[in-house]
Formats: structure tokens, C-alpha cells, sequence
């Protein structure tokens, strides 16, 4: 277990060092001069800047040394949850990200706690019955849910809910406070109870279709208690349903902040990459990155701890879910 | 025509009436008549005789009835003209950007599956690095700093999506290559491009392919995503995604104006994936998906 534990951290890190050595490859491969950019969009795109003023600009954000030296650099310092400065108003990107935080994990936690609470009993209520009516009805919305892009359900919610029936706030802004996030949780719960109701759905009606199911009932277990021991057996299963959820939900997060102009982490990397702000795009991708190689790796180990075979696999394999 | 593959029909021809409607619509939605007479005056017009870009500050904001059947939105454009004319940009997307994923995909997991070892486990490290990062950041990151355009978009959204194809294909490749039938090609002295692409491929690359719909259904998602973000196809291309993100600033009115994308692009989503779904049904070797 420890050796297993200690060899997905270790591959966990790898992970986490190859996303960062992706995303910072594309952001600065990319055509453009970021030092050119930002100093145009610091100000009056009518000025000329003299090449002066740009090498003096490259130097400042170390813009002049080599992509390696660079990138080892940025690590180095993000492992410290250094930034740098945001080419944007010269603030340390680790304090305007410190500051969207907050709303965001707010958004996040509350949508999966509420998702999971309604997801897991209609789930097991629909494995119960395969094919039954419950079953055709949950299967149905949840594939309509899949189909649904999550800003146009949001969209949607506003309209009715703030456009016509007018009990919820436009905009999720501070001062709505608590009646502004009903929306935006709402929407990004619906989003993962789909995924969260159909994975228990097939995971439980799998191990209600088992032989250890089948003497169980043999022996009169009842119901509930065939349902507990259903749940058991399919539980690392639904550990890697969480390491398949997290992406999804960050994407998903993104989006309806900027559908409720909610000022959390989406909508300043939405920002950020409008005023091509390099520094500020880094670090959030760094926390996204962070957040869910963690939850994976935490899925993992879970899995293995309720599951020891799994432990002994060499590949931990997820059923293909796509995020 | 046994249940499933009726099933399988209807599946494939509701989801064809999109690519149909993407085809037709410069032809539908156009300001020029069908049959004009020789003094110019309208004959025929076609049925929906606005063009996607034409601005009309004397209708801003109408909403629907005779003249314009969905209303305009703030620059007097024709709501239904620009959903129609939308059609192209997430049709063609969704199909660019799942046909490069699927290659993409197939290659890497033939390399992996074929050459095993050092190859097998670089490509699978790779892989779990493009699924750690979810779809959505790692397309903005990119569009950020590329130049927004259509081509861009798809690039960046088949970089994401290749991995579940290149999952299936290896492990398609890894079961055949041990074979007897490859064994025996092998045997009568067949080359290694002959082996993969005669013997192998065909067997490991169906399951890929029925997958195909799913990628197109996240592709389209991801795309109306970024456009709505504004990091999509440039301005004046109609798009779903922008315009659902300039109705938004329009709440709480002109409801007609966000209405039609949402719909436009749920059903989109909806045919390809039933069109999965009939896909999956009818082939029972592959594992059934969840999403």
C-alpha cells in the first residue's frame, strides 16, 4: 500500500510538472511578443513605444532568457505560490488569485455537495429497477442534462428566474450575497448530478446484478440492507468518479461565472487572457492543474484503501468517462 | 430491419439534418431572391430573405412576427438568419475538430500499442497529462495567445479530446498484435506497415469510431464555450456561442434572442450523442460510456 501510495505521488508530480511544461510551451510558443502586447495594451494603442522601453520591459519580466531557464524559474517560484506581477496593473498575481479564490471554491463545493446529495439516492433508486419508470425518466433528463451545455442552462435559469419571475438577482455580484449564488450553484449542480446519477446508476445496478447480490438474498437480507452492501462493493469505483468529476466541474466553473458575472477564478482568467496577462493565466492554470491531480491522486489512494486489489493493478482504470 | 438498426436510422438522419441545414443555409437565409424580375423587383424570395450580417438600426430589438419570424437582436440583425447561418461554424467545428482528435488519437494509440515499452509508457504520460487538465482551461490558455479563428479553435479542442480514441486503439492493437492471425501474416514474411494496416488497424479502429459522435457532441460544446467567451471565430462569422453571450447583456429582455442558439446547440448535442448511443447498441464489444 505504501509502495503503491508513494508511486502515484510520484507519478501524480510528473503529471503536474508535464501540464505546466505544456501549458507554459503553448502560452509562450505562441506567435506575438507578450512584452510588445502588454506594453500596447498598458495604454494608448496609438503610441509607439521606442525598442528602448521594450528591451527594458523584456528584461524587467525576465522576457530575454532562455524558454528552459524560464520555465524551471517560474516552477521554482510557483512551488513558493510566487507569481510574479500581473502585466496588468502590477499587483503579485498570487494576491488578485488569493482573492478570486474564495468565490469560486464557495461555487464549487456547494454545487458537488449538492449534486452528490441529490445524485446518489435517484442513482441507487434507479438501479434498483433497470428499466423501470424512475429509470427511463432519470436516464432521460440525465442524457438531455449531458446535452446541455452548462452557460446556456444557466442562461436559460436567468431568463426565467431573473428575466420573468424575477426572484433572483442579474448579477452575482457581493453585494446580492447569498441570493445571487442559488443560480450559479444550481446550475453547476445540475451538471454533475447527471454524471453523478448515471455512474451510481451502472455501478449499483452492477453489483445488484452480482452473485454475492443474488446470496444475499438467499440468505433474506433486505432491502436496505442489499443497497448498503451494493454501495460497498461499487465504492472505488465512485472514488474515481471523483478524479473524472473535478475537471468537468472547473470547466464548468468557468463558464457560469462569467454567465453570472460572478468575480471568482473563471471570470479573472477570462480576464486575464482578454489582456493577454501572462503571469496571471499561468498561475490559475497552475491551480487548476494542482487542484486536479490532487483530486486524482486522493481518488486513487482512496480507491486503494477500500479496495486493496486495486492497489496491486499496475494502471488504475476509470471507466472512459469524458470530462 | 431489426429495432436496433431502425434505431440506428433514425439517429443518423435526425443527426444529418444539421450538416443539411449548415449546407442549405447561405441558400435559405439570403437577402438576394431566388427569381428576380429583370427591373430588380422580388419574384421569389427565399424563405428567410435576410442576410446574417445585414444591420438594421430601425429594428432594433423587434421581437418576433411576420416580418422578422424570431425577431432581431441589438443591431437589427435577424435572430433566425444568424441561427441558421450559426449552424455552419458549429457543424464544421464539431466534424474538423473530432476528425483531427480521432487521427491524432488513432496514431498515438497505434504507436503505443505496437511498439509497447519506453514508447507505450511516454504516450500514456502524455496522455494523462492532456486529461489532467480540464478541456476548457487548457483550450483558453491556448486561444489567448493564438489569434482567435476558426481553424485555432478546432486545433485547440482536438489537442484535448484525442485521448479516449487513443485509449481505445491501443488497447485494440496491444490484444491483436499477439494473434495468431498476425502471427501467421508475420510468418509469410508480411511488413510491419502491411501487418498494422491490413491486420490490425481495421479490428482496433471500429471502437474508436463509434465513439466519434461523443468527441463531436463535447467538441461543439467546447467551441460554443469559447466563443462565448469571445475566444471563438472572430466577429462578423455568426456564431451560437457569441451570440448567446451578446443576448446575455440584453436581459431581462429579448428572451427570442437567446431562445434559438440554446435550443440550436442542445439539439445538436442531443443527435450526436443518440447517434452514439444507436452506435454503442448496436456494436456490443464496446464498454458502454456514461458521457
Amino acid at each position: 500500500m505504501l509502495r503503491f501510495a508513494l508511486r502515484r505521488a510520484a507519478s501524480a508530480l510528473l503529471t503536474l510538472l508535464g501540464v505546466l511544461a505544456l501549458v507554459f510551451g503553448l502560452v509562450t510558443a505562441a506567435p506575438g511578443d507578450a512584452a510588445a502586447l502588454a506594453a500596447r495594451a498598458g495604454g494608448n494603442r496609438a503610441v509607439a513605444i521606442s525598442p528602448e522601453a521594450l528591451a527594458a520591459f523584456r528584461h524587467l519580466y525576465g522576457l530575454d532568457r532562455p524558454l528552459t531557464e524560464r520555465f524551471l524559474t517560474w516552477v521554482w517560484r510557483a512551488a513558493r505560490l510566487d507569481f510574479g506581477r500581473s502585466l496588468l496593473d502590477g499587483q503579485p498575481v498570487a494576491l488578485r488569485v488569493a482573492r478570486a479564490l474564495p468565490a469560486t471554491l464557495a461555487l464549487n463545493t456547494a454545487a458537488l455537495l449538492l449534486a452528490t446529495l441529490i445524485g446518489v439516492p435517484l442513482g441507487v433508486m434507479a438501479a434498483r429497477r433497470p428499466g423501470g419508470r424512475l429509470d427511463r425518466i432519470s436516464g432521460f433528463v440525465c442524457d438531455a442534462l449531458f446535452s446541455t451545455p452548462t452557460f446556456v442552462l444557466g442562461l436559460v435559469f436567468l431568463l426565467v428566474f431573473s428575466g420573468w419571475l424575477r426572484v433572483t438577482p442579474l448579477f452575482a455580484d457581493t453585494e446580492t450575497g447569498l441570493r445571487g449564488f442559488l443560480l450559479p450553484v444550481a446550475t453547476l449542480a445540475l451538471a454533475s448530478l447527471a454524471l453523478i446519477a448515471r455512474f451510481v446508476r451502472v455501478c449499483v445496478a452492477a453489483a445488484l446484478a452480482d452473485p454475492a447480490a443474488l446470496a444475499g438474498r438467499a440468505r433474506g437480507e433486505r432491502p436496505s440492507e442489499e443497497i448498503r452492501r451494493a454501495l460497498r462493493r461499487s465504492s472505488s469505483a465512485f472514488a474515481a468518479m471523483g478524479a473524472v468529476l473535478v475537471p468537468s466541474v472547473v470547466s464548468g466553473s468557468i463558464l457560469v461565472e462569467r454567465v453570472f458575472s460572478l468575480p471568482g477564478a473563471g471570470s479573472l482568467l477570462a480576464e486575464a487572457v482578454f489582456a493577454r496577462d501572462l503571469p496571471t493565466v499561468l498561475a490559475l492554470t497552475w491551480c487548476s492543474a494542482v487542484v486536479v491531480v490532487a483530486a486524482s491522486l486522493v481518488a486513487d489512494l482512496v480507491a486503494a484503501a477500500l479496495d486493496p486489489r486495486t492497489a496491486r493493478e499496475d494502471e488504475v482504470t476509470v471507466p472512459g468517462v469524458a470530462a | 430491419m431489426t429495432p436496433a438498426r431502425a434505431a440506428l436510422r433514425r439517429a443518423a438522419i435526425a443527426f444529418a439534418l444539421f450538416p443539411l441545414i449548415a449546407l442549405l443555409a447561405p441558400l435559405v437565409a439570403r437577402e438576394k431572391p431566388w427569381i428576380s424580375g429583370r427591373g430588380g423587383e422580388t419574384i421569389v424570395s427565399a424563405p428567410v430573405p435576410f442576410d446574417p450580417d445585414a444591420v438594421d438600426l430601425d429594428r432594433r430589438l423587434a421581437s418576433p412576427g411576420r416580418r422578422h419570424l424570431l425577431g432581431t437582436d441589438e443591431l437589427g440583425r435577424d435572430v433566425l438568419s444568424r441561427a441558421l447561418h450559426g449552424t455552419r461554424l458549429s457543424v464544421a467545428a464539431g466534424l474538423l475538430a473530432s476528425a483531427l482528435a480521432l487521427g491524432l488519437g488513432a496514431a498515438l494509440g497505434t504507436l503505443a500499442g505496437w511498439a509497447g515499452g519506453r514508447t507505450d509508457r511516454t504516450v500514456l504520460l502524455f496522455l494523462q497529462i492532456v486529461q489532467a487538465l480540464p478541456a476548457l482551461v487548457l483550450v483558453i490558455a491556448g486561444a489567448a495567445f493564438l489569434k482567435p479563428s476558426f481553424l485555432v479553435a478546432a486545433l485547440l479542442i482536438a489537442l484535448t479530446g484525442w485521448t479516449d480514441a487513443a485509449r481505445l486503439v491501443r488497447a485494440g492493437t496491444q490484444r491483436l498484435k499477439n494473434e495468431a492471425f498476425v502471427d501467421a501474416a508475420r510468418a509469410t514474411g508480411a511488413s510491419n506497415a502491411r501487418l498494422l494496416f491490413v491486420h490490425v488497424l481495421p479490428h482496433a479502429l471500429p471502437p474508436a469510431l463509434a465513439t466519434l459522435p461523443y468527441v463531436l457532441g463535447s467538441a461543439v460544446l467546447t467551441e460554443a464555450g469559447l466563443s462565448f467567451l469571445g475566444l471563438g471565430a472572430p466577429p462578423p462569422t455568426a456564431s451560437w456561442g457569441r451570440a448567446l453571450a451578446e443576448a446575455r447583456n440584453l436581459l431581462p429582455g429579448a428572451w427570442w434572442c437567446i431562445l434559438p442558439p440554446a435550443l440550436a446547440l442542445f439539439f445538436l448535442v442531443w443527435t450526436a450523442r443518440r447517434l452514439g448511443d444507436a452506435f454503442l447498441g448496436r456494436r456490443g464489444d464496446v464498454q458502454s460510456r456514461l458521457a
